[in-house]
């Protein structure tokens, strides 16, 4: 049996994880207003790419300390070019096109990115083992695996980078100044292909840090992990408030721990015996996207549509 | 420059030297406001070209940006969720060189880089007088300090030419007197400046040459006392019909075109 400040620790990991995946989604709607499906597949891809360089480039016996940031790196390089080539090639063209159009592209790159993997990808129709870091440290009454410390140090640097790169940095005035008013943009000298590129490009990077993270914790990959992930990791954009970055960090934090917290204690309530466990885990999570939507149709952080024109 | 059938700035030739204020006027519907975006490369030209400096300009914004023309608005479109400050800021994007690489690497070059660029936001702040309201988000300036800030931030391209679109549109006789001067500050720091107004006396006290757009085409171009003189000009403003004049079915289709691209506000006369 669990104890609370464990599944909250739960909570909290698998929450960072939604988080950095749902930064893509919101930071490439914020700025085109597309909502990019096949993400949940950039970050499936990057894993691909992190477990080929374990697999085929790294001789064996490497340590993982000093595989971990080739592995990033390759997984990185995967999820950025097939994210900026997804911009460039499918998106772009249909950038003046009704908003379906480019929607069911999405679909549909995400279906014929996980089938490339499953067809292509060796012993890839079914799971592949991936090298875990399970050395497990108890701090209280509370036990992390190593994997869980990468997870949370990863996430703490790239959100805080990412704040302070939007924030702070040229580039990052350009994205806010082209996600409020595209047109005006251009007429101050920005070249708004290229923020969208790079849009696509930190998404991209932020998906690879998870699916890097996701490996190391759960030890095995699969071509369709994208689906779910990615489903939920853009419910916890929602949830935050679509286009806002601190949104989606606190969307993803929040729906990892009521998730957790849900499939954990809800079956501890009278009447509701069979509606706990991990099997009602997602349930819990998409009833709390319908509450939250219910009473703030803008997500916890977002704006109001009028104040975004 | 055509809409479907629909010809709604035709064979305007124009030119703009480099110390001079020029005043483009024309009833609504005339394509002003059209002139100005096929100037700045948001609406392709289907036919003509756009040059600066001898060069003629690509039609893309960013790049006729970066060659040294910037302009305002006539409904104002300032970053609203973004502090004064970093609304210039982002004016400065093409005078500043730092990329994505610099910036993640924080080098050295960096820092110096931000900071001789906020620098020089707070320069053209003061200029304009909003210096102290740096930190304020640009959607809580009054509407009058929010017309100053969309000048700064043009300004901020460091242009050699600036168009403003109806910068005194809705102001009281004293903010507009402010604009004056504000304007006459810029020719003086060497800037080329084409202005559209419907504030005449404005116009007439403001530049050294007027040029009147009527229905898509430039019918007179001259000092205040040419233009004032016309009486093509009068009739124009007046509704008067006169020699050859479209119908006002494509008058109003003109306008309604250009109120669909641009947002174009209607006035009274």
């Amino acid at each position: 049996m669990h104890t609370l400040p464990q599944q909250l620790a739960n909570g909290l990991l698998l929450g960072s994880m939604y988080g950095l995946i749902a930064i893509g989604y919101t930071m490439v709607y914020g700025i085109v207003q597309l909502i990019n499906f096949a993400h949940g597949e950039i970050f499936m891809t990057g894993g691909f790419g992190a477990l080929t360089v374990y697999l085929y480039i790294l001789p064996d016996g490497t340590p993982m300390a000093a595989a971990i940031p080739l592995m990033l790196l390759g997984g990185a390089i995967v999820s950025v070019l097939i994210a900026v080539g997804a911009e460039r090639f499918a998106y772009r063209p249909l950038r003046g096109a009704p908003r379906l159009a480019p929607l069911i592209t999405a679909i549909g790159l995400s279906l014929a990115l996980q089938e490339v993997v499953r067809n292509f990808y060796p012993g890839a129709d079914k799971a592949l083992a991936f090298p875990g870091l399970d050395t497990t440290h108890d701090i209280g009454s509370v036990t992390i695996k190593d994997a869980d410390i990468f997870l949370i140090a990863a996430a703490i640097i790239c959100m805080s980078g990412l704040a302070w790169f939007v924030r702070k940095s040229r580039t990052g005035r350009a994205m806010q100044a082209t996600a409020q008013d595209p047109d005006t943009a251009q007429l101050m000298g920005i070249d708004t292909n290229r923020i969208i590129v790079i849009a696509f490009a930190i998404g991209g990077f932020f998906a690879a840090v998870a699916a890097l993270s996701y490996g190391l914790k759960y030890g095995n990959i699969d071509y369709r992990m994208g689906f779910l992930m990615g489903l939920k990791a853009f419910t916890a954009a929602v949830l935050g408030g679509i286009g806002n970055i601190y949104g989606a960090m606190l969307g993803g934090l929040v729906l990892g721990i009521a998730e957790t917290l849900a499939s954990a204690y809800i079956n501890n309530i009278p009447g509701m015996q069979q509606l706990g466990g991990q099997s009602w885990a997602n349930v819990w999570a998409f009833v709390l996207l319908i509450l939250v939507l219910l009473f703030r149709p803008q997500g916890l952080l977002g704006e109001r549509v009028a104040d975004r024109a | 420059m055509r809409f479907g059938g629909l010809t709604a700035v035709r064979s305007v030739d124009f030119t703009v030297n480099s110390g001079e204020i020029v005043g483009l006027i024309g009833p609504n519907g005339a394509g002003k406001t059209t002139f100005f975006n096929c100037l700045t490369g948001l609406y392709i030209p289907t036919e003509g070209t756009v040059s600066y400096k001898g060069t003629v300009l690509p039609p893309k914004p960013h790049l006729v940006t970066q060659a040294g023309i910037a302009r305002t608005f006539q409904n104002i479109r300032l970053f609203a969720n973004m502090t004064v400050l970093e609304n210039v800021l982002v004016g400065r994007h093409t005078r500043t060189k730092e990329g994505l690489w610099s910036a993640l690497l924080r080098g050295p070059g960096f820092k110096k880089a931000e900071k001789a660029s906020e620098d020089r936001a707070m320069e053209l702040l003061e200029f304009i007088g909003l210096a102290h309201k740096r930190d304020h988000l640009a959607r809580n300036l009054p509407y009058g300090e929010q017309r100053k800030l969309e000048i700064a931030r043009a300004l901020a391209s460091e242009p050699g030419l600036l168009l403003l679109d109806e910068p005194t549109a809705g102001m009281n006789p004293q903010e507009t007197r402010t604009t004056e001067e504000l304007v006459f500050a810029i020719r003086d720091m060497g800037i080329a400046v084409l202005v559209i107004e419907h504030d005449m006396r404005f116009i007439f006290n403001l530049c050294d040459r007027v040029a009147v757009l009527v229905q898509g085409e430039k019918l007179v171009e001259g000092t205040s006392e040419v233009v004032q003189a016309d009486e093509r000009v009068v009739a124009a403003y007046l509704g008067e019909p006169f020699e050859g004049a479209p119908g006002e079915a494509e008058a109003a289709e003109v306008a309604a075109a250009e109120s669909t691209t641009s947002n174009t506000k209607g006035e009274a006369q």
